[in-house]
């Protein structure tokens, strides 16, 4: 057991806060308020230097022109590039963490020869198509329906709360194929052109900085068969596959150890490091930190040596859910009356447990997989 | 990084648990705390199976160590080898007088092991002190409210403690937490272990109850805030109790250990509650280990202090502001 970093990593994290200083400025503040395009411009801008670098998709295997590079690059990558002003690589991290591996895996020989390539280059932008109006939590209950009619499918239905629908190129949609198959068995993955005939984006306004959320819906859209990742009907092994990946992703932990520097500055500079409610409270919140960030290192461990996705992983998106809350406690803790008005808030407060899936449905996959109690009575099947 | 343990850690802790299995089962323990008893047998049988000075030894350190005093806080074992082996060595060398307990000033309350003591450490501030106990110093308390044999030291012997040194202080509460933090885990273990295992086979509304997603929710939850306290405190051991690591350990542990003792007992529900089932062995425990050194409370505030200083968030801070 080894706790600590090899001397090939440490050099590799000195490198890459070297390449992010460099491609960002020391001062970057964030992407916030750029209307859509030139926030697309500047992310693909900055994962075109990442790509140039060999970052960018530097944990693929080297057949789709990655670096093969360890697991624990990926954790360091994500430690560093998670910044308090948001994610560089805009929605690109998504095609980096869970999309590309999905297509390498399920994907056919053209759609790994399109595909692949310009996600490496940093050229191509997707959404995200899962939730629906009936469908959140209970994924697997979704009812945009694809007929199949030639050599198309046809879409109709809708989703919501999807994000980047105003920058992306594709859109990476979840259908229901066979409707007598009411759950996970009649799904299907379809890859769709944002400017495909017959797919209309609503806006959908948020209240807590999620201004990207949209209502993407269909009539008659016509999608080729070619455009379909996996089986038909074989989708949920590629949505389990994917979120898998998605579930690590980003370095919840480091978000909120950052958030937590600021608010200890603060509490020095009002004078309340010696009140014993605040030492508390900081004390906790660090505990929770560093539980999420270790929790994190031990599903990476397990990735690095080559165990598939465990339960771990939902402990680990668990964790750094309460991480984000405990900190925001102690945000009202130390700021008190000062945090109102301004960006001293923590949005994180009401959207941690809510954001890539309900933590309750974690909670479900710890509790029948790592604790191997019974599928519940009532409650997730799938 | 590598976070898996090695071959010889994993042999360790299996033989342990074999080893604990055959001689430290609930109805020894139960057996043992009716008069306020200590397990004199079986710290003989840990030493006679080697389980004594691995914490420094040539292949081994304090991960070995604590994961020893991780299982026997696990099986409700009523040995002080945590505070014999991870921490009086550090102060006094290797084979202390067993048990080996450990206090704080001004030690007036109730204290582990005290009773049964071949030497006391006290945490006097920037000292540490050492007293070998001697018959009469000790008074036993009631061990139905506490889970452990414990006593209060008389004010004769208090002042009889005798000073290790400028600096040992220190060195006593960083293994001292290391030490509680283990123990502490451990015993949220076997509280979790038998909870999950109750709820897998007690029925009622016609299924077991640990179909009930209520139930599925809550030890979910306890089991990450328990596997949290796992990772830090093996962090902590790895880095030889460095101050910040061992007291988040602690801290994060004793802030743990009253709520996984509520909610398996919730989850148990009246059988909990009764001398026959074994829960009362793990749970009473939980009570003095989360206050032990004083509480959640004071490991956080030295944890704050260090990890938050003004030098130390400079210091850490990522390149991001």
């Amino acid at each position: 057991m080894d706790f600590d970093w090899t001397p090939d990593d440490v050099e590799y994290r000195a490198q890459l806060r070297g390449f992010l200083r460099e491609a960002l400025g020391a001062d970057w503040k964030g992407y916030g308020g750029l209307p859509p395009a030139e926030y697309k411009a500047a992310a693909g801008a900055f994962c075109r230097k990442m790509a140039e670098r060999g970052y960018l998709t530097q944990n693929w295997p080297r057949e789709y022109g990655g670096g093969d590079a360890p697991a624990w690059r990926a954790a360091i990558l994500s430690e560093e590039i998670g910044s308090p002003h948001g994610e560089p690589r805009g929605s690109q991290y998504m095609n980096v963490n869970w999309i590309g591996p999905a297509i390498m895996q399920f994907g056919s020989s053209e759609q790994k020869a399109y595909f692949l390539p310009r996600i490496s280059a940093g050229d191509i932008t997707f959404s995200q198509g899962f939730s629906e109006p009936d469908a959140g939590s209970d994924l697997a209950s979704l009812r945009t329906r694809a007929v199949r009619d030639g050599d198309d499918y046809v879409v109709n239905g809708e989703k919501i709360w999807t994000s980047h629908t105003a920058i992306a190129e594709w859109l990476f949609l979840l259908t229901r194929t066979d409707p007598a198959e009411k759950r996970s068995k009649g799904i299907t993955v379809l890859l769709v052109p944002m400017d495909t005939p017959g797919l209309k984006i609503n806006k959908v306004a948020g209240f807590v900085g999620e201004s990207a959320f949209s209502n993407p819906v269909f009539t008659d859209m016509r999608v080729p068969v070619a455009n379909r990742l996996g089986p038909e009907n074989g989708g949920w092994a590629v949505v389990r596959y994917a979120l898998a990946f998605e579930r690590i992703g980003v370095a919840h932990y480091r978000h909120a150890e950052n958030q937590l520097n600021q608010l200890a500055r603060e509490a020095h500079a009002r004078d309340l490091m010696d009140d014993p409610a605040v030492l508390a409270k900081l004390g906790e919140a660090w505990e929770a930190v560093e539980a999420a960030r270790l929790l994190y290192y031990r599903v990476v461990d397990l990735r690095d040596h080559g165990s598939g996705p465990t339960a771990d992983s939902n402990i680990a998106r668990v964790a750094g859910t309460r991480a984000y809350q405990i900190v925001a406690e102690a945000a009202d803790l130390v700021l008190a009356e000062h945090s109102l008005g301004g960006a001293g808030r923590s949005r994180f407060n009401l959207t941690a447990g809510i954001t890539s899936g309900a933590t309750e449905i974690q909670l479900d996959q710890i509790a029948t997989r790592f604790l191997n109690l019974p599928r519940p009575a009532v409650g997730a099947r799938d | 990084m590598d976070l898996s343990l090695s071959t010889e850690q994993r042999q360790i802790a299996d033989a342990v648990r074999t080893l604990l299995a055959r001689h430290a089962t609930a109805d020894q323990t139960k057996a043992l705390l009716a008069p306020s008893g200590y397990d004199h047998a079986l710290d003989g049988k840990l030493a006679e199976a080697g389980f004594t000075g691995i914490a420094a030894g040539d292949e081994t350190g304090p991960i070995d160590a604590a994961l020893v005093a991780y299982e026997v806080a696990r099986a409700a074992g009523t040995s002080s080898y945590a505070a014999a082996e991870l921490v009086a060595p550090r102060l006094v060398g290797a084979n202390p007088k067993v048990p080996v307990a450990l206090a704080r000033l001004p030690a007036d309350f109730p204290i582990r092991f005290a009773q049964h003591a071949g030497l006391i450490l006290i945490d006097a501030g920037d000292e540490a002190r050492l007293l070998e106990a001697a018959p009469g110093d000790v008074e036993p308390v009631d061990v139905d409210q506490v889970g452990w044999p414990m006593g209060r030291l008389s004010p004769a012997a208090r002042a009889r403690a005798r000073p290790l040194g400028p600096g040992t202080g220190e060195t006593l509460r960083r293994w001292w937490r290391l030490a509680l933090a283990f123990e502490t885990l451990g015993t949220m273990q076997g509280a979790l272990d038998l909870t999950v295992k109750y709820v897998k086979e007690r029925v009622q509304f016609g299924r077991p109850i640990g179909e009930f997603q209520t139930l599925q929710h809550r030890l979910a939850e306890l089991t990450v805030i328990v596997e949290g306290a796992r990772w830090i405190a093996l962090e902590a051991a790895f880095r030889d109790a460095a101050p910040l690591n061992a007291a988040v350990a602690a801290g994060r542990a004793a802030g743990a250990a009253a709520l996984v003792a509520r909610e398996c007992h919730q989850m148990h529900g009246a059988i909990g509650l009764t001398r026959d089932y074994p829960l009362h062995l793990w749970s009473t425990r939980l009570g003095p280990l989360a206050v032990e050194m004083g509480g959640a409370r004071a490991h956080r505030a030295e944890a704050a202090a260090l990890r938050f200083s003004s030098q130390e968030i400079a210091a850490r801070e990522a390149y991001w502001r």
